[in-house]
């Protein structure tokens, strides 16, 4: 008699906590489904709330209707005693596979629920998703900016040149780097609004890791290989000319990097290029930012006759901005013998510029 | 990912374990920087001089763990003058003034002085694992400190160092509370061990999994050691010489019977042949074994041991087993991965032959999971090197050292440039290669069409031309180690394309044709790449005329600037 009445009341026992997702939505959990998670079972011992619709317990904005759900299959399996370490094992190989955002979505939501065994499954999910990967593959898997390597790059690029030997030409780039240099603060200065917290170490932060370990020769942001191909340094524009195009603010702040990507200057640059001419012709509208800088300060520092030569001259320096790193290099020592070598990708023109290196 | 609060990403970078890994990750975006900058424990400088300490604590505030290399690799030539550099002092130096907590210190090829040792005992109170890779420079005093003062030491690894050896009371200065330790090598020490020093640390060290012994620790310890410790994984046994008759090796046998966790064995400094039938029983567990000083095991007796392990998966022998002891490790272990076979030194001419292309050709068709390869070999031919590459494709290390570096193709007269263009067609993966043999332009073309993963090439007296160095440089974009040795390379192909040294860790060129000139001109072009040359032990007159050739000049790239301690011959342009 007795037993029978313990009998029919067990049923009745079983519990449930109601939960409320940011999207408002309400479900009912077993309670010891749902206990599994740290995050909950404390809510529910310190404030009593769960245990009706009415009083439901208010999940983390990270956790939605489809994440939940996940994270409470995850739990309804873990939570159950029994089960083998290889069950176990083989259950989660299962549950993390998905595609990289879901992934991303529930790493979030299990730690703001404090589930730190599925945090730790996700997390080793992601790492061996990252593993093997250049950053700019990373980057892309993770929709993240590319706003390290190019900041730090166009700095790099323009500390000042050392002159020795009083080169006008040297000491028209520096200015030119100064420039550069102050407009890129300018346009750090807006960025910074928005920053709250800036690493400290951020000068050739990207030289510091490429340097201390064997960094792949790929790695963007890293000197490239000089002797790149005709098509690729052609395929590198039209990225440019599309990245510039798809970035208005980049535009607006920066408006001399934008004079190198007008299409005329690149038609230009690839005609002179096959001419092999050693005087660039190139139209003087697109330097007219540059000319008007220039103008000014030619006429404190050279004889008034040098000016025309400076002209064809600054033509060069813009065409030598353009290049990559080394090879500015490599063309700025062949020019301080005044002497100009034409720019070719193929061998012709690196037998040019070793020429011109023998001669002097 | 931008809306993951900084602990999960941080959670995430503490899964990503390979410094490469780390090295990509802290470049993708600024916040990844700032968070892999804070959460990173774990950094691994390939070249002491390229970065200097400050610069490293300053950005790692966190660092736990420190991996350092310094003087160039050539381990079997005296190419760097004695005095060269590589001190760790400044390192230990600075981070003993900082306030990193440094846990883990792995040296290599790096000048270690007892100052720095016991700087370095004192400065760190979670100190507990010291790994030193043939390091010079230091006594037993050092050691001494070390085992004095680091309270949780589990790790002193001392690997193939040059160490005075002032006094064996070295041990006695572990405390008696030193209960940590899980790994204790000392198998390069020369000098006399107190034994008993020595059987009291293993007893009171349960977590004691790798022991390796020198060749002074005597039998009757060895046998009371292994019965203390029958946990042991990795076990070098420096001395092993009794008689097989004797008491002494039915004792032996059954301390051994003990030990079956057992699954590397090295050491046998001295070894008596017939005593090795001691430890048949543990052999067939035995994933490594390392025999590379075992001079006294001659071929029937190595032969024998090695039909014990079926199981290996690195191997290092001497070159007396001969090719029909290679058949017999291709016919047992099935699961070789990593091979090493090198030359015994012959006095006299006399003594067993040599390992050749037959021995390799039997490996790589009884061993196809090999994918690491140390062998030195009295010939080779195009033929078997041709068969290896189309048997053992997964080849990430390929080291060949013919003993006449300039040998052709016995069966043919010819270079061996096709077998080595097998190799580098074949092995999708390879990363390390050394050739070797006669070999012209040819081969370094084929190198610089495949090798597409290759990091580091060794080179002697190979090619005809400057084209042959364009090759590889033009051609292997993940090229960053390039030694060069004895080939006519010279100024054109080291002007080429200076910007591709700022990819790469180093360029090494000895007896080639690089001029004077030519290297000032480098160093001026490139102001973040040291450029040092140097001769063997003799100053290099800075007067010189710029056409005299370079005898060794070694180039590697620095945010240091130049170093502060080159000695006199070294040059820094």
């Amino acid at each position: 008699m007795f037993d029978a009445a313990m009998a029919v009341v067990k049923p009745e026992m079983k519990s449930y906590i109601w939960l409320q997702t940011v999207d408002g939505s309400i479900q009912q959990v077993e309670e010891e489904v749902a206990m599994f998670c740290p995050m909950i079972c404390q809510e529910v011992l310190q404030t009593g709330l769960g245990s009706s619709k009415t009083y439901a317990i208010s999940l983390p904005q990270r956790v939605n209707p489809a994440m939940l759900g996940l994270i409470l299959d995850y739990c309804r399996f873990h939570q159950v005693p029994g089960h083998s370490n290889k069950e176990r094992k083989t259950f989660d190989e299962k549950f993390i596979r998905m595609d990289t955002k879901k992934l991303c979505e529930l790493t979030s939501a299990a730690d703001s629920l404090q589930l730190k065994p599925l945090v730790d499954l996700t997390s080793r999910a992601l790492a061996r998703i990252i593993e093997g990967k250049t950053p700019e593959e990373i980057r892309e898997t993770f929709h993240l900016p590319d706003d390290l390597t190019e900041d730090l790059c166009q700095e790099e690029k323009l500390e000042p040149l050392r002159n020795i030997t009083d080169d006008p030409r040297i000491r028209l780039l520096n200015r030119l780097y100064a420039r550069k240099r102050k407009e890129l603060k300018e346009r750090k200065k807006l960025k910074d609004v928005e920053v709250e917290e800036e690493p400290k170490d951020e000068r050739s932060v990207e030289d510091l890791l490429s340097f201390i370990n064997g960094a792949d020769g790929d790695i963007k942001g890293t000197r490239a290989n000089k002797n790149k191909k005709k098509n690729r340094r052609r395929k590198d524009h039209a990225k440019d000319i599309s990245s510039e195009n798809t970035n208005e603010n980049d535009k607006e702040l920066n408006p001399l990097p934008s004079a190198y990507h007008d299409v005329n200057f690149d038609n230009a640059l690839e005609a002179s290029a096959s001419k092999h001419s050693r005087t660039q012709n190139l139209p003087a509208i697109n330097f007219s930012p540059k000319f008007e800088f220039i103008d000014g300060d030619v006429d404190d520092d050279l004889d008034p006759a040098m000016k025309e030569e400076l002209d064809r001259e600054v033509e060069d320096f813009a065409r030598r901005l353009n290049s990559d790193w080394p090879e500015r290099m490599q063309i700025l020592s062949l020019g301080q013998d005044r002497r100009l070598v034409p720019i070719s990708m193929n061998s012709n023109g690196s037998t040019h510029l070793y020429t011109g290196f023998d001669q002097r | 990912m931008n809306c993951f609060p900084d602990e999960v990403i941080g959670h995430i970078f503490g899964c990503v374990t390979s410094q490469r890994d780390r090295n990509a990750v802290s470049l993708v975006c600024k916040n990844w920087h700032r968070l892999e900058r804070c959460c990173r424990k774990s950094l691994f400088i390939g070249n002491c001089y390229t970065i200097s300490p400050e610069r490293v604590i300053e950005r790692f505030p966190e660092l736990r763990s420190l991996t350092l290399k310094g003087k160039p690799h050539f381990p079997y030539f005296s190419l760097v003058p004695s005095g060269w550099g590589g001190f760790v002092a400044p390192w230990i130096e600075a981070l003993a003034r900082s306030r990193v907590d440094l846990e883990e210190l792995r040296l290599k090829r790096m000048v270690v002085s007892d100052e720095s040792l016991e700087l370095l005992s004192r400065s760190f109170v979670n100190f507990k694992s010291l790994v030193l890779v043939r390091c010079e420079g230091f006594t037993t005093e050092g050691l001494a400190a070390i085992a004095a003062n680091c309270r949780f030491l589990k790790d002193l690894d001392l690997h193939e160092n040059v160490v005075t050896d002032l006094k064996g009371q070295w041990l006695s200065c572990f405390p008696d509370c030193c209960t940590s330790l899980v790994s204790l090598n000392f198998a390069c020490l020369k000098g006399q061990i107190n034994a008993g020093d020595l059987e009291r640390l293993v007893a009171r060290s349960p977590n004691l999994k790798s022991l390796r012994l020198n060749h002074t620790v005597p039998l009757s310890a060895l046998q009371r050691i292994l019965m203390q410790a029958p946990q042991l994984v990795d076990l070098g046994i420096g001395s092993f010489v009794f008689d097989p008759r004797s008491e002494v090796y039915n004792n032996m046998k059954n301390a051994i019977l003990k030990c079956m966790s057992i699954t590397s064995l090295s050491g046998f400094f001295w070894v008596y042949p017939h005593c090795l039938s001691a430890l048949y029983p543990v052999c067939m567990n035995l994933t490594t074994l390392n025999l590379r000083f075992a001079a006294g095991i001659q071929n029937t007796e190595l032969i024998k041991l090695i039909c014990c392990c079926g199981k290996l998966q690195r191997l290092s022998i001497m070159d007396c087993i001969g090719d029909n002891g290679l058949g017999v490790v291709a016919a047992t272990c099935k699961d070789l991965q990593e091979l090493r076979v090198f030359p015994v030194v012959r006095v006299g001419g006399n003594g067993p032959t040599r390992v050749t292309e037959k021995g390799l050709v039997a490996i790589s068709m009884g061993c196809p999971e090999l994918h690491s390869l140390l062998y030195f070999c009295q010939q080779m031919t195009n033929a078997a090197l041709i068969t290896v590459a189309k048997n053992c494709p997964n080849f990430i290390r390929f080291r060949l050292c013919i003993l006449d570096p300039t040998k052709p193709d016995p069966d043919t007269m010819q270079p061996l440039n096709e077998g080595f263009g097998a190799i580098v067609q074949s092995c999708k993966q390879l990363r390390r290669l050394s050739l070797s043999g006669q070999l012209t332009d040819q081969v370094f073309l084929y190198i610089g069409m495949y090798a597409e993963q290759l990091e580091m090439l060794s080179v002697a007296f190979a090619g005809e031309s400057d084209k042959a160095m364009l090759y590889v440089l033009n051609g292997c974009k993940k090229i960053h180690k390039l030694a060069i040795r004895g080939s006519p390379f010279g100024d054109s192909a080291l002007l080429m394309d200076v910007g591709k040294y700022e990819t790469m860790q180093f360029l090494w060129m000895t007896s080639c044709n690089v001029t004077v000139g030519a290297c000032k001109a480098l160093a001026e072009k490139m102001p973040r790449l040291n450029v040092e040359i140097f001769n063997e032990n003799k100053k290099v007159d800075r007067d010189v005329d710029d056409g005299q050739k370079v005898e060794k000049m070694y180039l590697y790239r620095t945010l240091a600037g130049r170093r502060k301690d080159a000695p006199e011959l070294v040059w820094t342009l």
